[in-house]
Parts: C-alpha cells; structure tokens; sequence
C-alpha cells in the first residue's frame, strides 16, 4: 500500500483533533529566529544584570574587608627557596610567601585570577622557580606576580610582605592586581603615614628593609 | 450606475453558486489526509502558515522583507551580545584591579546594549 493511496478516516472526536493540532505545532521547527531574539534578550539582560552586580561587588577582592589589615607575624624564618601558605588579612584569604634562591622575599594571594584554582611555588621550573597555577597551566613571574604564561587574565594581587631584624616575616597589607606596592599601603593605611607622605620613601614594601 | 453594456438574458442558465474547493470530497480531505507523506513540520501542516497556495507563489516566503528584517535584527542582536560579553570580562577586570569607577562605566555600558536588544525586540513582536 503506497502511502498516497486513501488512508481510512481516523476516529476523531474534537478532542483527538485539537491533541492533533497540538502535536503539529509542537513538532513544528521548535526553536524560531522570533524565539532566538527573544532568547538573546534574555541573555543580554543577564549580561547586563551580571554586570552590574560585578560593579556593586559581589566578586571578592583579596584584602577586601573591615578597616585597614593589622600586620601579622607569619613565620619566624623563610629559607631560601622555601614557600609558605597562609591566610592573609581575613581567614578566607589564601597566601603564599616566597623566598627565591637570591634572597627575593615575596607575597602574592594564592588564588589564581583565571578560575580561582591555588597557586604553588615551582622551584625547579622556570630560571629561578615560578608561581605555576596546574589547573590551566598559568605560570606567574615569582618577582612581580604578572603573568608569564597561560589563560590567567591579571597579575596575582600581593601580599605586602616585610623581614624584621629577627629574621622572622610579618605580612602587613595587600595590594590588588597590578597596584603599586606603596599605593596600597597608603589606600590601607588612610594615606596619614610618613610612607604616603614622603613621596620619597622607599616604595617596596614586599622588599627587605 | 449605468446599466451593463450586455444585458443578461433572462433565460440563460445562473452559473453555479462558487464553492471552495472540489465536487469530489475525495479531493477536499484536509492535505495531511491527502498526502500523507508531507511530515508535520513541512509547513502546510502549521494552520499558522499564512498566504500559502493555490495560487502564484504558493508555499514560498509570501514577506521576503518580513524575513530578512527578523534575519538582520537577530545578527544584530548576537553582535551586541557578543559585545556584552566582552564588556563584561573588562567589568570583571577592572574591578578586580580595583578601579570601580571603570566598572560601573562598563555596566553601564552593559545596560545600555541590553536597552538596544530589547529595542531590536520590541521592533516588532508580532513577528513570526
Ligand atoms: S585557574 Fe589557574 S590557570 Fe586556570
């Protein structure tokens, strides 16, 4: 039986007819370019949406919190080539400090600007060790925290880092992505300090004094 | 008005009363009785379907300008999104490197192309 020939009329109440219908039209080609636009729209205004709420601060800074960080004690030595991850200034913020083989004391936050994966100490990579993210392969210059390598997007913010006499390391502020060192302090620390004032200061707190 | 030109006869016979369609019911079943093989979504089936046949033209795009129109206001709108999403890795940038300032220029720049989507809807919503 070919399938032009005469099909027998199919039992059919009004009911079975508008199921029919409906079948039709939800078989139809589901998605239109009309439904697209409307799609769009929506995505848009999530975008829009998603903007604004990056602007008003929902992402978390590193550093970002009550009143300026007290300066802390974080260890009584680092060696050289050492690393050490602590939290700093808030028990959410996680740190590494860093010691290059030359004697470089370094703080960076441990949490990758790509996706947010811990950042290690890779001593045996790079010229003189790097700050390798696995998860993507992001690698980060150990000196600066700028990215030499891989999908990261920013610098990692600092972790101002200082050496007492002691020898033991006290971390006492934050910087953010790509800020200057001493910057930073003066926006922790109300700008009132000797630091802000003399222009002339030395600038690097993350070095030895 | 004048009288026609040609007066009718009287006696002559009426033409028939016009009735759509055919004298042999076989011919007026609905067209997925009579072609069975025409799948659902092959247009004729969408009682939707507008300004289909008989007729010159039938079962072609009766509004190519409809058509296009809707095609280039959805381009338009996927650039603009695209758009958006840029705007929005610069947003997430900048205020993580703590220029909020910025930020709140790039959301609103993020509003703003969602205004000129929602325009690009709202042009006409009627459309299919
Ligand atoms: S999360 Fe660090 S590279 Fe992707």
């Amino acid at each position: 039986m070919s399938v032009t020939d005469p099909q027998p009329p199919a039992p059919g109440s009004a009911d079975a007819a508008q199921e029919a219908l409906h079948d039709r039209i939800a078989a139809d080609s589901l998605t239109t370019r009309r439904d697209y636009l409307r799609i769009v729209a929506t995505v848009s205004g999530g975008l829009a949406v998603g903007g604004v709420a990056v602007a008003s601060g929902v992402l978390h800074r590193h550093g970002d919190g009550e009143g300026p960080p007290e300066p802390r004690r974080i260890a009584d030595r680092i060696a050289p080539g050492e690393s050490l991850a602590f939290r700093y200034p808030g028990a959410e913020d996680r740190a590494i400090a860093v010691r290059m083989d030359d004697g470089t004391l370094a703080g960076y936050s441990a949490v990758c600007t790509h996706l947010a994966c811990a950042v290690l100490w890779r001593r045996d990579r790079g010229g003189e060790g790097e700050l390798y993210c696995p998860c993507h392969e992001g690698v980060f210059d150990a000196r600066t925290g700028a990215v030499t390598a891989g999908p990261p997007p920013r610098a990692l913010p600092k972790v101002l880092l200082q050496e007492r006499e002691d020898g033991s390391v006290w971390a006492i502020g934050t910087a953010r992505s790509g800020e200057d060192a001493r910057e930073a302090l003066c926006r922790q620390q109300g700008g009132d300090t000797a630091l802000c004032r003399n222009a002339s200061a030395p600038a690097e707190g993350s070095d030895r004094p | 008005m004048t009288a026609p030109r040609f007066p009718r006869d009287p006696r002559a016979p009426r033409p028939p009363a016009y009735t759509p369609g055919s004298a042999e019911p076989r011919l007026n079943r609905p067209v997925r009785e009579r072609y069975p093989q025409l799948r659902p979504t092959s247009g004729y089936g969408d009682p939707r379907t507008r300004h289909t046949g008989p007729g010159p033209g039938a079962g072609t795009e009766q509004e190519p300008e409809r058509s296009s129109k809707l095609s280039a206001r959805l381009a338009l709108a996927l650039t603009v999104v695209a758009g958006q999403l840029w705007g929005l890795t610069v947003v997430v940038d900048e205020w993580m490197a703590g220029d909020t300032g910025t930020a709140w220029w790039g959301a609103g720049f993020l509003v703003l192309s969602f205004l000129v989507v929602l325009g690009l809807w709202a042009l006409d919503p009627d459309d299919r």
